[in-house]
Parts: C-alpha cells; structure tokens; sequence
C-alpha cells in the first residue's frame, strides 16, 4: 500500500534527509521544510520504502502539495 | 489517589537512529559551550591567593569548606559567573547554591576568602538578594559561611548605599526570622564593620577561634587623623595604636564568646564550625520526603544524555517538548492538562524524585491546520496564541490552589502581533498570567531551554516574576533578548533607510549599522553574557538539568508554608475528567 506524504504548510524544502529505495521507520525525518522561519521536520507517517521523492532541495511548496511517497 | 500517581501516562519517543545521525554537529556545538562555561567556572574558582597558601595559613578556603559541609552529590551551584559589574576580581565574591546538609536542604553561601578576605564588592548585594529571596521562597535555611573583610574600600561608592546596597541584606536576614527561617552561620577570619554584621544578622553564630567580628575594625579604630591631614609624627602614633590593634583585634572569639556570648559555639579547628552547622540543622524542622511523595522515587525511563540529540542547538530547528521533558522526569510519565487546547503549550503534572510538581513549556515546530483559530496565518511553536495563554493562566491557577509547584521550559520568541492577535485580546490575556502568577503562592522555577524573547519571556515565569520565580536556569543554547538582533536591527533603521535612498545617500553605511547592531544583540544574549550579568541564575548541562529539579522539588517539599491533601487536588480530577 502506497501512502503519500503531503506539504503541511507552504515553505521551501531545505533538505531531504532519504533517498528512492530507503527503508524508513514511522516518525524518521524525512526532510526539512523551512516555513514561519524555521526549520521543521516532515517526518515518515509510517514504515516503508520510499518509492517517489517528488521535489528537490531549494523547491517552494504549497501546503498539501506532494513531497514522496512511502510503500 | 494512587491509581493517580503510582503510574501516570507514559510519554516521550525513544532517540532514532537518523535522529542521532542528524544531531551530532548539534551534540557537539552544545558540548563545547558547556565547556566553555565550565572553563569559566574553573576560572572563576581560582582567582585570588591560591589555595594551598589560604591552607599554609591554617584556613580552609571557602570552596574547602563547602565540600566538607555539603553532603556529596547535592550540590547544585548558583550565581557561578555573576559578575554583573564586570569587577576585575571576575567575581561578586560569594559563593552559593543549594545543597544537603545533614539530610537537609538548604541555600548556602559563603564569601570567598581567597579573594580580597571576602571583602565587599560591586555587584555583591545583588547576588546576596537573589540569594535571600530563594531561601524566602522555598523556605528552607539559609546557611552562611562568613568569612568578609568589610568594604573594598577604594570601590565603595559603588555598592555601599542605596536601596538594594550592602546594608540590605542584614534587613533580609530579618526578614527571614520573622517569617521563621532560620540563617545560620560559621564564621571565620577577620569580620570588621560589614562583615560584623553579616556575622551578627543570622540566627546561630558559631565561629572559629580566630575569627572576629565587630562594628569596626582594627584599620577604623584610631579614627580620622585629627589634625585634618596626615604628617610622619601622626604616623608613628598610627603605627604603634595598629601593631597593638593587629595582636589584639576587636570583636575576638573570647569576647563574643565569654562576654557578650554572641557567638554559640568558639571551634578550635576549622572543621569544627562546619560540624556545628550540621548539628544545627539537623536541630531544624524538616519533613521525611516520604511525607509528600505520591509514588516511589524513580529515574526517567528514557536516558538524560539523549537531550544532547533533542535540543537543537540550531534555533531554527524544532523538537517535540514532550521527548525532552520525558527525559527530566521520573519514569517519563505524565498527566496532560488540556491536551486538545492551546497545542503551542504544554502543561501538566509530573513527579520529580516521587513529588508532584506541574509544568508549563513551549512546544516547537508546526502547530494543527486552522490554528490560531482567530486569523487566517498558521500558527508555529514558540510563539504565543490566545488558547496558549488562557490555558497557561488556567493551570497557575490550579496549581496554586492544589500547593503545587511549577516548572517552566521556556522557548519562545515571543506573543503573536498584529490586528487579529489585538483582537483576540492577547495583550489582556498576557497581563492575565502575570495577574495569575502573582495571586498565587507556589514557588517556581524556569529554564530557558533556548530562547527567552520579547514578553513572552517575562509573562512564562520569568526571573522578573520574583516573587515566585525561585531561580532561573539557562542551557548550552539558551539565548535572550528583546528580540532578535536581525529584527531589532530593521525596527531600528528601517525607516533611516528609506530616508537614505530617498535622498540619493549611500545605503552601506546604515547596512554596516545594522550588522553591527545584529552583531552586539548577539554576543549580549549568548550563555555566558546571560550567566555574567543575571538574565540566569546559572547556565547547566542539559546531563546536570535534572540534579536542579529534585533540588528544587525536593526543598519545596522540605518544609512548606501550606499543604494540599492529595486526595482533595483538583487539577488531577480535572485531567481525569
């Protein structure tokens, strides 16, 4: 099962902490979205392998918008 | 109420691995500013004569002294780099914290006898007020360990009068009987004028045989010359009166022993006098913790040395409050108050070596989609909204009618601004918890965890809610200010600058301002500054955090002016439901 790990807000991804094909655990930061001027944690909602990464570091996001995906 | 107490809710996430990755420049950027500061301490504790020539003398040095007195593993320093002043000497020249004797808590200071004879210096009433207000406020002894040569006497205009000058003190010590305080004292070395009185002020006075103390000294008892001047043949009268006055002081053991009988006990040895404080506290009223306890003592279930992966040294990194303060407090458990309320606050109950103590802090990062409710932004942690606020008033409150104590963990940047936050009534609802902390009567602490900024520095318990805040502790990271100095630089030249471009000047000049001004907010606001000039009472490693809480909760617990039965708490019902 695919589960998509969405912007919480609008910011600018400062840093992706996982790579296409990583296992990842449930609450693993995953990467850093600047936003309000500081710098939080988009953490995994669940364990999985990270199939997509849908935006590189430097992108502006929209709140909702699609950051990657966990299967 | 044990299905309360004995087991509460665990909380707080284990340390993850990517975290520990992640985290290591931020371990080690916190590592070196502890170091840093223990530098500093080690600085300060041996400036003057040496100890081995205090020790050639037949004396112990005060730091000597301390540990012979403080039961081991209890001493929790205060005050370490005070130096509001800037003295030379790098020091207010007293020593204090609190620590145990004869199972005990009490506040301890003592003058620093390697340095000037423990005279009086700027910036010392200050540092022995704050030191007076705490035995106040947690009501629990204050133990002196006189040793002053009176009045730096070239520096005197600087400390001697006004309002909260050297003679002070003497007032608080009074002040502290009559709210049934004792202060005791050991008293060693040469106590003139000043210092007679800091040994004549306490409660108990028990003194080395050397010691004296008198309302002047052997240096004042010949007087102004009275010939309006100074000439050789009045120094051969001046010399012969001080070599008489130097083997026979005023104001000796025997004295005050034999007779005015001031002094309680006269000590051969130097021990003796320390030994005499412990008999006199073991003498002091004092209750079995056992008495408060609502569950067995227990250590944090998630280990202390994870806080070093947890507390981003990076303010612009966030963190889960709950996984540090799980990581402060027995068997990381809790009681949440109002968790669906206020989510940029954390409060509820936690036990600290077995009590119970409430504790209110910012939480970081994000905050849930739609909040603050009252304006169309998002909200993020650290700041201060209307539900946070109202929630924190409401749990002061509680607290206060259930006797329990508070902790704060500050990190905050300050109260949301702008129309919507005024609408919202914000700037009512911050002088609201001021009301509320100064209705009640619970002692509290706070640690500035990172930043303490604006007002929301001053409303969170701060340091200037003095009749409660009993001591404020800063961290590795801890950096405070009005606001930061980026902000402060462009509220400041702002508008200079539009004025510049307007009339066709060259804007580096005002840019090279600004930095400058960006750059003094910095090194004003940085652990050490903060510890030297008392925005703290004492910077400590996040590993040492959690010997101040049971010190704190321990001396609240000792001897409290009023109780509440556990079974007829509120604030436990209320987070029931």
């Amino acid at each position: 099962m695919a589960v998509d790990v969405n912007a919480p807000m609008s910011g600018r991804i400062s840093e992706i902490l996982c790579k296409v094909g990583d296992q990842v655990k449930f609450e693993d930061e995953l990467m850093i979205l600047e936003a309000l001027k500081m710098e939080n944690p988009i953490f995994a909602p669940a364990d999985g392998k990270i199939s997509e990464i849908k935006v590189a570091p430097g992108a502006m996001v929209e709140s909702n918008q699609l950051l990657l995906v966990i299967e | 109420m044990r299905p309360y107490f004995a087991k509460m809710s665990d909380f707080g996430k284990p340390l993850r691995e990517n975290r520990i990755a992640r985290s290591q420049q931020s371990r080690a950027r916190l590592e070196a500013v502890e170091a840093e500061i223990a530098a500093l301490r080690k600085a300060r504790e041996n400036v003057g004569i040496p100890a081995e020539k205090i020790n050639e003398r037949g004396a112990m040095t005060i730091w000597q002294r301390l540990d012979y007195l403080v039961e081991p593993g209890t001493w929790q320093p205060l005050h370490s780099l005070y130096n509001p002043e800037e003295n030379e000497e790098g020091t207010t020249n007293v020593v204090d914290g609190l620590g145990k004797i004869a199972g005990r808590w009490a506040v301890i200071i003592g003058f620093d006898n390697k340095v000037l004879a423990g005279a009086w210096i700027p910036g010392q009433p200050e540092n022995i007020l704050r030191v007076t207000n705490l035995a106040k406020r947690l009501n629990i002894p204050l133990v002196w360990l006189v040793n002053c040569s009176g009045v730096k006497l070239p520096e005197q205009e600087q400390f001697y009068a006004g309002r909260r000058s050297s003679g002070t003190p003497f007032y608080r010590h009074a002040e502290l009987e009559q709210a049934g305080i004792p202060v005791l004292a050991g008293i060693y070395g040469t106590n003139p004028a000043g210092g007679g009185y800091q040994g004549i002020t306490p409660t108990i006075l028990i003194a080395h045989k050397d010691a004296n103390i008198a309302v002047g000294g052997a240096g004042i008892v010949s007087g102004m010359s009275p010939r309006g001047g100074f000439d050789a043949e009045g120094l051969e009268q001046l010399i012969a009166v001080t070599r008489d006055l130097k083997d026979r002081p005023p104001g000796r053991a025997e004295t005050h022993y034999t007779e005015t009988g001031f002094f309680t006990h006269v000590c051969d040895e130097e021990k003796g006098v320390l030994d005499g404080i412990k008999t006199y506290m073991r003498a002091i009223p004092a209750y079995d913790p056992m008495f408060f306890r609502v569950a067995e003592p227990a250590e944090p279930a998630l280990p202390g040395g994870d806080l070093y992966h947890l507390l981003p040294f990076n303010q612009k990194e966030t963190y889960v409050l709950e996984d540090i303060l799980a990581r402060l407090v027995d068997a990381s458990e809790h009681m949440e108050f109002r968790p669906d309320y206020g989510p940029e606050i954390y409060t509820g109950l936690v036990k600290i070596d077995g009590m119970l103590v409430g504790v209110i802090g910012n939480r970081q990062g994000l905050l849930p989609p739609g909040y603050p409710e009252y304006a169309n932004y998002p909200g993020i942690g650290g700041k201060l909204y209307r539900q946070g606020l109202i929630k924190m008033s409401e749990f002061v409150t509680h607290c206060g009618r259930d006797r329990l104590p508070v902790i704060w963990l500050q990190d905050t940047s300050g109260i949301d601004v702008g129309d919507a936050a005024e609408k919202a009534e914000l700037l009512g609802l911050g002088s609201s918890l001021v009301y509320s902390i100064q209705q009640v009567d619970v002692p509290m602490m706070l640690v500035v965890l990172r930043k303490g900024s604006a007002a929301a520095h001053y409303i969170m318990g701060g340091p200037n809610a003095n009749r409660q805040n009993a001591f404020t502790l800063g961290t590795a990271a801890t950096e405070i200010y009005v606001m930061h100095g980026e902000t402060a630089a462009v509220a400041t030249y702002a508008r200079r600058a539009v004025k510049d471009k307007d009339s066709g000047k060259p804007l580096a000049p005002i840019a090279e301002k600004m930095n400058e001004m960006a750059r003094k907010y910095h090194e004003t606001s940085r652990p050490a500054y903060c510890a030297r000039h008392g925005f703290v009472d004492e910077i400590v490693d996040l590993k040492a955090l959690r010997g101040y809480l049971k010190a704190f909760a321990g001396s609240v617990y000792q001897n409290p002016k009023s109780i509440c039965p556990r079974h007829q708490m509120l604030l436990p019902r209320i987070i029931k439901g």
